[in-house]
């Protein structure tokens, strides 16, 4: 009965109604961003007193927005690219391997997911300037690459754990190198995995602010650096108008996701 | 064992494919992080003066203790709130629960930043709440949502409540509802049926659902530092205060080695208990 | 040809490609509008007459720059930073000394240049109110402590910095030249008295947000943020009584890889014409004793200049020397 949705009755009503004021919750924030970047009030008055799209016009006559978008598409695609590698090659120790200490390994992968970000922030900014990666396009990427290691193992353990390995025995048994045999039957298998780890790691990656903030120089600059320094410093409603082209690329990206993903599970 | 023909020795088989993950791992993560906290006790001279100090001040007590009940309330919130959308969700039709699920997954991809600033203009004395509460008469003041607890805790909530609700609805969906059945066959009532079974078989998904949201709001930054205000100072805020405007990386390093062992020391419960990996 | 001159043909393209690559520096200052006046003001000028580049950084952050300087990998050539940092900054031995064989220290007010540092530009703690809010104008730094005349919200500058506790002190009734050295005691009394009604502000933007919306219609704020509402036709005033001097300076933190076009930069940025262009736009006073005979006379008549008389200069010698220690103790009282 409280497992089966139609005999829920009144305490299914209840269900409902939290849950709708959850999905409002979630909502509110995202929707209001958007209408208040079409507000005339350079104060952030709501409601607005007219309508305008000054605030999209200041964004496109500012290059260093796209450029900044741009810097964070590069890094987080070469960190998710870095991330799923290392994580795929990792996955197959942590599920196949039978060493001493492997949930210690598997800890310490995890390990960049839990740590107090501040504290990794400004550990690696001290390491980097020292060995002069800082500001660079591949300190950027390796920081990163570190954050979200941890999202791209998971799913992909998970598959592997779900992936029978006896077929990939099969194929080695029938001649196939022990590497061809995974390269044509096992990655194809645990494609989902694989893909979720892409999408996670680059969501990480892109998302991603405080190691950001010490990563950054003049000619390298993400998008979170660039908003937060407009919110510490000008607050205006570009950073509006920004966030609500961010969430609809956000929307596309996710569209295009599931559709990919329905393609790929078929 | 054909795949494994590869692998160094027989001790360490499999180990090979970790390496370089490994490598990457100890370069760019435990280094660092080690060499940061050792600046604790090697600045600005060695021994635990930092630690003294730390512990000594009364404002430094206070933000842990704020931090604690931060983590705290936003967990028990997150747990209150997701806990029947889960519960829901996993019942529900498929096209229903695609929905749901769909919103949230919108709301957890949105830039962080962009959610926070919402929140931000959202919840000020002169935000649209406030006003809209004040135009249907139901308060005269406006509220202090923002700057303070209430709205940390707001801000945090928001962005914890997919990973609570995620880990809950799976591990509810994937519950046999023939047990409950059987309780209701055995003449529990709902409420019974509920602490007796529901409850405890989805525990351990809330339980491992809350004690990651309860360690990564102690760590947390941005959102603290955006909504919060200066009596309601965070773990976080304060390394970073510490390290950027005072220039104390000696003291900065001892806070952030507490934080790191508190988290750690709940993550090793986390991995004990409930397997690292969900 | 033969191979030496082959050889030594590389070296010097190599070397000149270093030289090349060299000559950009790197400026880095709070962001926002003010850094954008600052870029154009100062940046594209020393541009075009010295064709050094100059990169745009920031926000300024003194762990970052104590962490580069401690590295020897120092990345920023010239940086905007306040006033009392810089002091305690050149203490610790941060700062590369000016080249005042480059910088002319004649032509900058003496209030607003050290051995390590020069004037950025220097600005007013003023009281802004918000017309729209307020019953009246209010006149002095006890009325904006005054929570029976002018009720609400009350807004102050959040971190640990010359101007609140002064504040505090003269709406005290502690005379403008006694206020050295600080009595803490009575400053954080005098606070205690509106600390519910205080909402901090950490940056201009919020600030201006705060005053404009009437979130906080009374408090203490940067001159030229109010400026800034006023020319977006904000409803907002602004009273000079007792209004607080400070600075930002621009340093050169120590083994910066461009020392002599950094100097080179100061001294267009200190420059009588550079400090006038910058003036203009943000409505921050300029430092050269030259400048306003450049400027326009309707906007030198909206700078902290135009209103000595009614001025206090916050000590910055002072502040310097008891930055931590007041520092300890201010956050330690917000906290509580």
């Amino acid at each position: 009965m409280l497992l089966s949705y139609n005999r829920l009755g009144g305490l299914g009503l209840a269900l409902w109604a939290i849950t709708i004021l959850v999905c409002l919750f979630l909502l509110v924030p995202i929707i209001f961003i958007a209408a208040l970047s079409f507000g005339s009030s350079q104060w952030l008055v709501f409601p607005p007193p007219a309508w305008t799209l000054r605030w999209y016009r200041d964004l496109a006559a500012d290059p260093r927005w796209l450029d900044a978008a741009l810097t964070s598409a590069k890094v987080g695609v070469l960190s998710a690219a870095l991330a799923v590698a290392l994580g795929l090659m990792a996955s197959f120790a942590l599920v196949r391997g039978r060493f001493p200490g492997r949930n210690l390994l598997k800890a310490l992968f995890l390990t960049p997911m839990v740590l107090p970000v501040i504290v990794f922030a400004v550990a690696i900014y001290a390491l980097f300037l020292r060995i002069g990666l800082n500001g660079t396009l591949v300190g950027f990427v390796l920081a990163h690459t570190v954050l979200a290691f941890p999202f791209a193992v998971i799913p992909i353990v998970n598959s592997l754990e779900g992936f029978d390995k006896s077929i990939e025995d099969a194929a080695v048994l029938c001649g196939a190198s022990p590497l061809r045999a995974k390269l044509k039957i096992t990655l194809p298998a645990i494609r989902i995995g694989l893909f979720s780890a892409a999408i996670f790691a680059f969501l990480i990656s892109w998302d991603e602010v405080v190691v950001a903030i010490f990563m950054a120089s003049p000619d390298l600059q993400t998008l979170p650096v660039r908003i937060w320094g407009a919110l510490r410093q000008d607050l205006t409603p570009v950073i509006a108008a920004a966030s609500t082209i961010l969430v609809a690329f956000t929307l596309l990206v996710m569209a295009a996701a599931a559709l990919l993903r329905r393609r790929i599970s078929k | 064992m054909a795949t494994d023909v590869s692998s160094p020795g027989w001790r360490w088989r499999g180990l090979g494919p970790a390496i370089p993950a490994l490598a990457l791992l100890a370069l760019f993560f435990v280094i660092p992080v080690v060499s940061l906290l050792l600046r604790s006790v090697l600045e600005p001279q060695f021994g635990l003066q930092n630690y003294a100090e730390l512990f000594a001040t009364s404002t430094y007590a206070r933000v842990f203790y704020n931090t604690f009940v931060v983590a705290s309330l936003v967990t028990a919130v997150s747990l209150l709130l997701g806990y029947p959308v889960a519960w829901l969700l996993a019942i529900m039709p498929q096209r229903w629960a695609n929905l749901v699920l769909a919103v949230i997954l919108v709301s957890m991809w949105t830039n962080l930043l962009a959610r926070t600033y919402a929140w931000m203009v959202l919840l000020q004395r002169t935000g649209v709440i406030n006003t809209t509460l004040m135009k249907l008469g139901l308060i005269s003041e406006p509220l202090a949502l923002v700057k303070n607890l209430t709205g940390v805790t707001i801000g945090m909530t928001y962005i914890m409540l997919p990973f609570i609700i995620l880990p809950l609805y799976a591990s509810i969906r994937a519950l046999d509802p023939t047990t409950l059945q059987a309780a209701a066959l055995c003449g529990a009532g709902r409420w019974q049926a509920f602490r007796r079974v529901l409850l405890p078989l989805s525990a351990p998904g809330a339980a491992a659902g809350g004690l990651m949201v309860f360690v990564m709001s102690l760590g947390y930054f941005v959102t603290p530092a955006l909504l919060g205000g200066t009596s309601h100072m965070m773990l976080a805020e304060m390394i970073a205060q510490l390290v950027q405007s005072l220039l104390n990386w000696g003291l900065g390093s001892a806070a952030a080695f507490l934080l790191l062992s508190v988290t750690l020391a709940l993550y090793a419960v986390q991995i004990r208990f409930f397997g690292g990996m969900r | 040809m033969t191979l030496k001159s082959i050889l030594t043909g590389t070296f010097l393209a190599a070397g000149m490609a270093v030289a090349a690559s060299a000559q950009d520096m790197v400026f880095t200052s709070w962001g926002g509008t003010t850094q954008d006046a600052q870029a154009a003001s100062w940046a594209a000028p020393f541009t075009e007459k010295t064709g050094v580049a100059v990169r745009q950084d920031g926000p300024t952050d003194y762990g970052k720059l104590k962490a580069m300087v401690e590295s020897g990998n120092v990345d920023w050539d010239v940086v905007d930073v306040e006033y009392d940092f810089a002091i305690a900054a050149a203490k610790m031995g941060l700062l590369e000394p000016i080249d005042f064989g480059v910088v002319d220290r004649a032509a900058i007010d003496p209030r607003f240049a050290t051995d390590h540092a020069v004037g950025s530009f220097y600005y007013s703690f003023v009281i802004g109110y918000n017309k729209d809010a307020l019953p009246a104008e209010p006149a002095s730094w006890a009325d904006v402590f005054d929570t029976a005349k002018f009720p609400g919200k009350r807004s102050f500058y959040k971190w640990s910095a010359p101007g609140v506790l002064e504040a505090a002190l003269l709406a005290d009734g502690v005379a403008a030249d006694a206020l050295y050295p600080l009595d803490l005691d009575r400053a954080f009394a005098k606070l205690d008295t509106i600390k519910s009604d205080i909402i901090w502000w950490g940056g201009g933007a919020e600030s201006q947000q705060l005053l404009a919306s009437g979130e906080a219609p009374i408090g203490s704020f940067w001159n030229g943020r109010i400026f800034a509402i006023q020319q977006e036709g904000g409803n907002v005033g602004v009273s000079w009584n007792q209004n607080l001097t400070a600075a930002d300076v621009l340093v050169v933190p120590k083994g910066a890889k461009n020392k002599d076009a950094a100097m080179k930069f100061l001294a267009e940025a200190t420059g009588a014409t550079g400090q006038a262009k910058l003036a203009a736009a943000t409505g921050y006073a300029p430092i050269n004793v030259n400048s306003k005979a450049e400027m326009d006379p309707a906007v030198v008549a909206e700078l902290p200049d135009a209103h000595v008389d009614s001025q206090i200069n916050l000590d910055m010698a002072y502040w310097a020397e008891h930055r931590d220690e007041i520092a300890k103790r201010w956050y330690d009282w917000q906290a509580k």
